[in-house]
């Protein structure tokens, strides 16, 4: 019963999704559109889930005083401000709720994603070492893009731009290509999988 | 369950091919005709029989036809006449409000104003205003009128009016009260016209015929594996070719619990309604399996709630059947935040406290990629990734020591459970693979012959083989 109802109800739902697909008529809109809404609402009740888990997962390690526990503190009490904050004064531009998102939260969130310039620094220094054929193809293919993204390669070599659109366009566009239509069969393949009830493993039983 | 599935699947092929038989019968049937009392008159004439009375405040000769450039059977175009009269010296035209009433019922106002209405000007037809009602349905027939808004001249809120808040309200309805919390509020009169449009009852197509040749794809996809289950189910063995990432997971895992290490796996940044997050719990129950019979510690930091709740029903499913349920630790499978970069900074945190001895990341990622895999390589932890994100596999390949590229990621249950039934979609796959190449290959050739033809001036020819290939093209 655990594993049937949710496996009939993926069938069912799978065959008025491809229905919706191949109709024009404003009924499919309408269950598309009604559809997402439930999954909204379902995404709601779920939230209030994981936020739970959140504050049950750092309240233990305060408790018990387990390592770093002062990290799960500043957690904690940085949920409970902003839960307050909006709660009781509400979350509009001049809120302080709204001062906070846009003066801490909103620079850390940058912060986080500035960091990806280092990583992709350090990235490529270790994987731009010719050790092997396919390195060494790669590292050139890279140097090639790089000076042809460059202000000053196009004034060395005023092809360089030209050739670097091409790598993009041509061999690595192909590849990827290539990749999508592999994901593209793949996920047709996974869908028909659990559409038809052969992978169930996601339900939690055998699959 | 194999008699289960054939009626699934007999299920599922008669439905799409009632589908197919439908929608090419639907898609060549001429559109249905209405009675004569209700056939509209395309256009309108230059002089209207039914016009208000001159000097008339409000609209006249409301017209309703169905959107010729809908066929979704939702969308209707009204016309009228403005009114002849001039407002009182104080007031002004601020716009129009129309009014629809389904079948015998009383009309009732759309709470949207039209402020410009569209001006149609035909040849030989008198001018008239119009605009586009959407939300109606096939099997009503509705009649509408047309109230002309007059409201105090040279009101500055007019100008909010038209940047499109919700300004109007009625002049004596219940909703006037509350005016003092709309600034932008006009107090209007309405000029409602006298006579009502004829009903009418829009159609709409049940099947999108350019998507035919989607259609017929699925089918014959479907088919193809459904013939490699029944190929496998008849027990002849199915060669799959060995995949290194996924061979080395149960490296990753044995060296976990060599160490005494966690194992931490992450299930990407998409919701449970994507296919690629559900590959991901899949493979995370045949990890959760391995773990539970060596009792390594394995966490899974969500950033869906729901995604959340799944993997926890999954992960104690497999210690339960491993016979290691003591083992489960909910608390281990956690919420983190619904925010990329905050849950980057949270999953970073994790591995640089805990020291993971394998991280695994599976499933749709977007930037954070490459953050959470250069940081798990300073741990030194193995690191495996899977998916499906071909924007994010470089950055994979550079960070990890084994990446399941696009659709390895779909086979990696197939691959680890070795069940014939998810063997044999594997198969179907590659067939798929195959035939799109021999697909390309015939349409590269027929592009260049077309090319070769209509630069040698035999354009029927090119024409029939253009023809030919926009068969294949989505729509």
């Amino acid at each position: 019963m655990k594993i049937r109802v949710p496996l009939a109800l993926t069938f069912v739902t799978a065959l008025v999704m491809i229905a919706v697909f191949f109709t024009p008529h404003r009924l499919g809109s309408y269950v598309q559109s009604e559809l997402s809404d439930w999954m909204a609402v379902i995404g709601g009740l779920g939230l209030v889930l994981g936020l739970i888990s959140l504050l049950q997962r750092h309240l233990r390690k305060i408790a018990h005083r387990q390592q770093d526990w002062p990290y799960s503190f500043v957690t904690v009490a940085s949920f409970l401000l902003m839960a307050v904050l909006g709660v009781g004064w509400g979350v509009q531009d001049e809120s302080v709720f709204n001062w906070i998102f846009s003066n801490a939260y909103l620079p850390l969130d940058a912060t986080m994603f500035s960091i990806l310039a280092f990583f992709v620094a350090s990235a490529a220094f270790r994987t731009f070492r010719a050790r092997s054929a396919e390195a060494a193809l790669l590292l050139t293919a890279a140097l090639v893009v790089m000076f042809g993204r460059v202000p000053w390669g196009q004034l060395l070599f005023e092809q360089s731009p030209m050739v670097a659109e091409w790598v993009m366009s041509s061999p690595a566009l192909g590849a990827k290509r290539a990749i999508l239509l592999g994901v593209s069969l793949g996920g047709i393949a996974m869908s028909l999988r659990i559409i038809l009830g052969i992978e169930r493993s996601h339900l939690g039983g055998d699959g | 369950m194999i008699a289960l599935l054939s009626r699934r699947i007999t299920a599922l092929t008669v439905g799409l091919a009632l589908l197919l038989i439908a929608g090419v019968s639907v898609g060549q049937r001429p559109p249905p005709v209405l009675p004569d009392d209700e056939v509209l008159t395309p256009g309108r004439p230059a002089t209207t029989a039914e016009a208000e009375a001159p000097g008339s405040l409000a609209p006249s000769d409301v017209q309703a036809q169905p959107d010729a450039e809908d066929e979704t059977g939702g969308v209707a175009r009204i016309t009228w006449l403005a009114p002849t009269a001039e407002p009182p010296p104080d007031q002004e035209l601020k716009g129009y409000r129309l009014y629809r009433a389904t079948g015998d019922g009383e009309f009732v106002g759309l709470l949207e104003p039209v402020t410009q209405p569209d001006t149609i000007e035909e040849p030989g037809q008198e001018p008239c205003l119009g605009t586009k009602v959407s939300d109606l349905w096939t099997w009503h027939r509705y009649r509408f009128k047309v109230a002309a808004l007059y409201g105090p001249k040279d009101d500055p809120a007019e100008v909010e009016a038209k940047e499109g808040s919700r300004p109007w309200y009625m002049q004596g309805q219940p909703e006037s009260e509350e005016l003092g919390q709309w600034e932008s509020a006009v107090l209007v009169t309405e000029e409602l016209s006298e006579s009502a449009s004829e009903a009418l009852q829009t159609r709409a197509d049940w099947y999108r015929s350019e998507r035919t040749n989607v259609l017929v794809g699925m089918l014959v996809f479907s088919l193809v594996v459904v013939w490699f289950i029944r190929h496998a189910r008849s027990g002849k063995e199915i060669y799959i070719r060995p995949i290194a990432g996924i061979e080395a997971m149960d490296e990753a895992i044995g060296r976990a619990t060599e160490m005494g290490k966690p194992i931490l796996y992450v299930s990407g940044l998409a919701g449970l309604g994507d296919i690629s997050t559900i590959t991901a719990m899949t493979i995370l129950g045949r990890v959760a399996r391995r773990t539970a019979e060596y009792e390594t510690p394995l966490l899974v930091p969500c950033v869906d709630p729901l995604v959340m709740l799944a993997a926890r029903e999954i992960v104690r499913e497999a210690y339960v059947d491993a016979g290691k349920a003591d083992a489960y630790r909910e608390q281990d499978i956690f919420f983190v935040t619904d925010r990329q970069f905050a849950y980057v900074a949270g999953v970073d945190g994790i591995m640089l406290r805990e020291q993971p001895a394998a991280n695994l990341y599976m499933g749709y990622f977007y930037a954070e990629a490459l953050v959470l895999a250069e940081t798990g390589s300073v741990t030194g932890a193995i690191q495996i990734a899977g998916t499906d994100a071909d924007t994010q596999i470089p950055f994979f390949v550079t960070s990890c020591d084994y990446t399941l590229m696009g659709e390895e990621l779909y086979a990696a249950t197939a691959y680890l459970a070795r069940e014939p039934m998810l063997l044999a979609q594997l198969k179907a796959q590659d067939m798929g693979k195959a035939a799109l190449a021999l697909l390309f290959g015939v349409s590269m050739v027929a592009a260049s012959a077309a090319a070769f033809l209509t630069a040698a001036s035999n354009t029927e020819a090119a024409a029939m083989i253009t023809a030919a290939l926009d068969l294949f093209r989505p729509q």
